[in-house]
């Protein structure tokens, strides 16, 4: 049976969902799981890597590693790995996660793939998919070496029942040496309030039509009235408007929402890459021509000043 | 201060990509620098200009193609120029450009290695960090500003999960670069016609003192078996007219159709 080593998404001291995605993926193709957590102060998260169905937990626990440093990371992968005897081991598709995995395959000497939407393994021989081409084309690759790193597209794998649960054995592993040669002397932290976009069901995102701030606001409280995160496009990150964080896209944020709503985007590939994987697209744009309509599910031609307005009335009067 | 910048061809994703029989349509295709790697040459140029430095760039792959891109690096200011052209090279993988890469550095013993943090025609966003992993130095990834502490000491803003990471870095060390550091510059003219008049070191394997087989190119960790077109998604409807009529018809379809409010 093949073991599937699972890196804990752990953000803000708590378990993202893709942990539990990439475990319930591992299952289904009857792996046997494990999950690695790396951080400080993670004993109350224990309980939460169980239940999000890995068979063991291996925790490196650490002041030292409470802010993120991707080779005492990588150590801590390659030292779960090597006890465990991974055959395949998986990030999810976080910024530490894609600074991690090449580290990892380079120490073990194995494969690297990143941005991952599936994964079979027949015998011996593992094959992947990815997007590639700012998502044009889709690769199929076969992984030579007998084992395999991964960094899973966000939503490409689902949660499923059979994913739920799994067995408590906490395997305690010994902090790495700091790097020393990278020193990280501090985390300027993204504002604490606002709803993580990969969390989010819900996605609203404001382009180059909002103008201002002010346009800003307008949309982001429909994001609010929704409970939804709120992302944005490049143009609107190099403005400086909004931060690099919110950026969805090749280069941005991966989304995969139940409900995406693109308010002033034009739909360049860039942007598009980063978010057609959403289960249902809503586009506002004043333009019938903007190539977002391409993809979008519903478009709304419309001046977004006029139809933000009203979209939010509409959703208040159906919450009622 | 001596700066190696890594730069690569890729195809112009503005273009249609053919895809027929499991491969992508050569014809038709046009080849640009990568985007992230324009900014790692803008990141350069700019710590020359402001710092003082030694600039080169490499580059792996043929073709006229190829030369046109290093000489866009020449007109954006970047000193000197290596090709590394090897048709042995045509299947490579992540890692074994990074053992190429490898080789390129410790012939010129580089302070620091700037790199795209990915290419815009894999999107892999592996090689600079197996690059360092290879040789053993730090390496900072998808940094989004960078300054010179002093002759042994950079500092690199990192975009993580949580916010910005400030990170103290020692050279020699690999930097990959996100394209919000900078705005690269627009060739001038003028560069363009001096850059025409500048050598490029143009070496294979051999020139370079290594092998296929060193640089792990006869046991690749994984191949590309099949290029497919993506499931384009289909566009739905487009609602035009009456701002409030339309914006009530897709509220009403997105809570009875969709099923997602
Ligand atoms: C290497 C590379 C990577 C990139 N990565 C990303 C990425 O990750 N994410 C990303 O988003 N972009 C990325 N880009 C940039 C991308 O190519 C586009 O430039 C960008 O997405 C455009 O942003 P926008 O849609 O907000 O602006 P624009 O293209 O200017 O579009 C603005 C839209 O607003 C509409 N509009 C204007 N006024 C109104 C109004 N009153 N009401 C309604 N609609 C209105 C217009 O019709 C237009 O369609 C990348 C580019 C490169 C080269």
């Amino acid at each position: 049976m093949a073991k599937v080593l699972v890196i804990a998404d752990i953000k803000r001291g708590e378990v993202k969902r893709s942990t539990a995605e990439l475990l319930a993926k591992a299952r289904s193709i009857g792996a046997e799981t494990a999950v690695v957590a790396i951080g400080n102060n993670l004993e109350a998260l224990i309980p939460g890597l169980v239940s999000a169905g890995s068979e063991s937990q291996y925790v490196a626990d650490d002041l030292g590693l409470e802010l993120f440093s991707a080779a005492p990371y990588a150590s801590c992968i390659v030292d779960a790995a090597n006890q465990f005897g991974a055959d395949q081991i998986w990030f999810a598709s976080t910024e530490s996660g894609k600074a991690v995995a090449p580290r990892v395959a380079a120490r073990l000497g194995v494969a690297c793939a990143t941005d991952i939407t599936d994964v079979t393994s027949t015998g011996d021989n593992i094959e992947i998919t990815r997007p590639a081409i700012a998502n044009k084309v889709i690769q199929r690759v076969k992984i030579n070496s007998e084992k395999l790193v991964a960094v899973v597209r966000a939503g490409a794998f689902e949660m499923t029942a059979e994913g739920a649960g799994g067995s408590e054995k906490v395997i305690r592993l010994a902090a790495p040496p700091a790097d020393l040669g990278a020193v990280v002397k501090e985390l300027i932290a993204d504002a604490s309030g606002d709803i993580d976009l990969g969390d989010a069901a819900i996605v609203v995102s404001v382009g180059r039509g909002v103008k201002d701030q002010k346009g800003i606001d307008l949309v982001k409280a429909l994001a609010d009235d929704l409970g939804a995160g709120f992302g944005t496009s490049r143009a609107m990150v190099d403005s400086g408007l909004m931060g690099h964080n919110k950026q969805v896209g090749q280069t941005g944020k991966i989304v995969a929402p139940k409900l995406y709503i693109a308010v002033g985007i034009s739909g360049a590939i860039q942007h598009l890459s980063g978010m057609t994987g959403s289960q249902v697209i809503v586009a506002v744009n004043n333009d019938p021509e903007a190539p977002i309509f391409n993809v979008a599910d519903y478009g709304i031609v419309g001046d977004l000043f006029e139809v933000v307005p009203i979209l939010r009335q509409q959703i208040k009067n159906i919450k009622k | 201060m001596k700066i190696l910048t890594t730069v690569k061809k890729v195809v112009d994703v503005e273009l249609t990509i053919r895809v027929e029989s499991g491969a992508i349509v050569e014809e038709g295709l046009q080849y640009v620098m990568n985007a992230w790697d324009e900014n790692a040459v803008e990141a350069s140029v700019q710590l020359k200009e402001n710092n003082g430095a030694e600039t080169t760039l490499v580059s792996i792959g043929g073709g006229d193609d190829n030369i046109q891109i290093i000489r866009r690096g020449y007109a954006m200011g970047i000193d000197n120029g290596v090709q590394v052209d090897d048709p042995l090279l045509a299947g490579a993988d992540s890692f074994v450009l990074a053992r190429v890469l490898q080789k390129v550095c410790e012939k010129g013993s580089y302070d620091l290695i700037i790199t795209g943090k990915q290419a815009q025609d894999t999107d892999n966003g592996q090689t600079g960090i197996i690059l360092a992993e290879n040789l053993g130095i730090p390496c900072v990834s998808n940094v989004v500003a960078m300054d010179v502490i002093d002759d042994k000491h950079i500092k690199a803003t990192r975009l993580g999960d949580g916010g910005k990471e400030i990170v103290e870095v020692t050279l020699p060390a690999v930097v990959t670069v996100s394209d919000s550091i900078n705005e690269p510059r627009l060739p001038q003219m003028r560069g363009l016609m001096m850059a025409k008049k500048k050598k490029i070191d143009v070496m294979d394997l051999a020139a370079l003192g290594t092998s296929l087989d060193e640089v792990g190119g006869k046991d690749i960790r994984s191949e590309i078996v099949e290029f497919s077109r993506s499931q384009a998604r289909k566009a739905g409807k487009k609602y035009e007219g009456d701002a409030a009529q339309i914006t009530a018809q897709v509220v009403d379809l997105l809570v009875n159709e969709a099923k997602v409010l």
